[in-house]
């Protein structure tokens, strides 16, 4: 208890094993390349200083467009609000869609067979490509931006859905069998739980594919929404619009992610022991199995190892992100 | 007390070059108060055998009937993994196999929990139990059906030894007390002859190769002198067969 005192080392030894002083250090450098690469350019082009929008330009702007004082034909929660209608819809079909082909895949080898290689074709397609295409498709409107989203969205809960299907407990359905549990109380206890986790992670990769889908959409083929008015910046010759609202959005994004996501998920999935908040309740006799519990939350079920792939995918951070915002205790 | 009749029962898997024989001609009666022993080395059908009379598996020819003063009788069944519905709660999985849910039926299923010493865990999810607390509501699970017949397969085997030392001694005290028909899948000699009053060995290829009684009295001990001779002789009996177990 002596060594509490902020020696230089300790400081040096904290500063270099934290994750929380690493991130925070990454805005701030990138902050520092920005300011310096304006000067630079400028001062080998002088008329780069049109284009090449300050970080306080940017920022204002963003709090313009936050305080609804913006030169765009609509404020940026109409806009928002407006892409977000579009992305539910369009994820709503691609799930019903989804579903219903993945289960199929699922269920009969046949099927997956028809099915198997256009499903890659369609997940290895630019959703570019599909945004030029229902624009022209579809002409300027709703349609066009929503069918990129169902194509952009569909093979991912396609994959996920038939990969739930593939994964389905035998053992409990075994169980279940042995017991004489009646049909409709397997469905509702063990079926549609045990494929849950798969298509709460189809629905997050959609959501977070389906947004980018689009909004190059609405570039496009869009008379409004959030693709749109980053390109009616753009059309205005504005550098800090474009960045400011791309900024807007990935925020947006991000807070709903965070939001509806994670909260749905601490809802749905409470039942999934987190490494960290296993209640030890064990015998001391009883030790190594701790081990397995903590196994089983995470890899050992596809149920789990599904969710954290989408996890890492969609928010780009570990799971245990608590205990790194810890200093380290020795 | 259950009815168990097999007859000339017969199981294969697979077609052709690749068909094997999991049960050759198994005829036998159970019945009574009895807890029954099944083992043999691994592959001789002894899970298939359980699986059939459980109804998880139908047989390629033969009958099996299972009867409680005349009437179907009900099965209870514990598995080698515990088998709960992780997102259920500890109660809700003992809810789960029963046949309707009033409070009555949520006070048993209470009564059988307290029976293994999980009274106070009904909330907890499975998650947050150990590997032998685990087995232990998969125990009270199969016993809170008020089975006339319990099926055991290897109930035991994943867990650490001084874990299921402690349970085997439950097991027997419920057994006991219930006076249910146990029929109990495993592939430890000493441990069929530390529960059981009868011990049916089989052999590769599914054949029922002996059926031995044990008249040893209660609470046996694998530290007993009696227990450890009848171990042997259990074990003489498999390498007259030529089939030694792996145990």
């Amino acid at each position: 208890m002596s060594s509490m005192t902020l020696s230089p080392r300790r400081v040096w030894r904290w500063a270099s094993h934290s994750s929380l002083l690493g991130r925070l250090l990454f805005p701030v450098v990138c902050l520092l390349i920005w300011l310096v690469s304006i000067k630079a350019v400028t001062t080998i082009w002088p008329f780069a200083v049109d284009v090449l929008p300050t970080p306080w330009q940017v920022v204002e702007f963003m709090w313009d467009e936050i305080t609804c004082h913006t030169l765009a034909p609509h404020n940026m929660y109409v806009t928002f609000g407006i892409s977000l209608q579009r992305l539910a819809i369009g994820m709503a079909i691609a799930m019903v869609i989804g579903i219903v082909i993945g289960l199929a895949m699922g269920l009969s080898k046949a099927v997956d067979a028809f099915f198997n290689d256009w499903v890659v074709a369609i997940l290895a397609m630019p959703n570019l490509a599909w945004a030029l295409f229902c624009s022209l498709a579809f002409g300027f409107g709703d349609t066009g931006p929503i069918i990129t989203v169902v194509l952009t969205g569909v093979p991912f809960v396609i994959m996920n859905v038939r990969e739930g299907v593939r994964n389905t407990p035998t053992d409990l359905f075994d169980m279940a069998r042995a017991f004489g549990v009646p049909r409709r109380r397997v469905i509702r206890q063990v079926l549609i739980p045990s494929l849950l986790p798969f298509l709460f992670a189809a629905a997050r990769y959609a959501f977070a594919l389906g947004w980018k889908g689009l909004v190059v959409a609405e570039v496009f083929g869009g008379q409004d929404g959030a693709g749109w008015t980053i390109k009616f910046w753009y059309d205005a010759h504005r550098a800090y619009g474009v960045i400011g609202y791309a900024l807007l959005f990935v925020i947006f994004a991000l807070v709903f992610e965070k939001f509806m996501f994670d909260q749905l998920s601490k809802r749905l999935f409470k039942w999934r022991p987190s490494l960290d908040a296993v209640e030890v309740v064990e015998e001391q006799f009883d030790a190594p199995t701790k081990a397995s519990v903590g196994a089983a939350a995470g890899a050992s079920t596809a149920t789990g190892a599904a969710l954290g792939s989408i996890t890492m995918v969609t928010s780009g951070r570990p799971q245990s992100v608590d205990d790194e915002l810890k200093p380290p205790e020795d | 007390m259950a009815d168990i009749t097999i007859d000339h029962l017969h199981k294969e898997f697979g077609l052709g070059a690749d068909k094997v024989v999991a049960l050759e001609d198994v005829n036998l009666s159970i019945g009574g108060h009895a807890f029954v022993s099944v083992v043999g080395p691994s592959g001789c059908g002894k899970s298939t055998l359980l699986n059939i009379l459980s109804g998880i598996d139908v047989p390629t020819s033969g009958r099996v009937s299972i009867t409680q003063d005349g009437r179907p009788a009900r099965a209870g069944y514990v598995f080698q993994a515990a088998r709960l519905l992780p997102w259920r709660s500890v109660m809700d999985n003992m809810l789960f196999v029963q046949k309707d849910r009033n409070e009555a039926t949520r006070k048993r299923c209470q009564h059988y929990l307290e029976m293994v010493q999980l009274g106070d865990k009904g909330s907890k999810y499975p998650g947050e139990l150990s590997g032998g607390m685990q087995q232990r509501v998969g125990i009270a699970r199969a016993f809170s059906t008020e089975p006339d017949v319990l099926f055991m397969d290897e109930p035991f085997s994943h867990l650490d030894a001084i874990t299921a030392r402690t349970l085997r001694k439950e097991l027997h005290t419920i057994w006991a007390e219930t006076g249910k028909t146990v029929v109990f899948v495993t592939h430890d000699v000493g441990e069929a002859v530390e529960l059981s009053n009868r011990i049916l060995v089989f052999a590769k290829g599914g054949r029922l190769a002996d059926d031995i009684d044990v008249k040893l009295p209660f609470p046996r001990d694998v530290a007993d002198s009696d227990v450890a001779l009848m171990k042997a002789d259990v074990f003489k009996t498999f390498e007259n067969l030529g089939a030694m177990a792996v145990t």
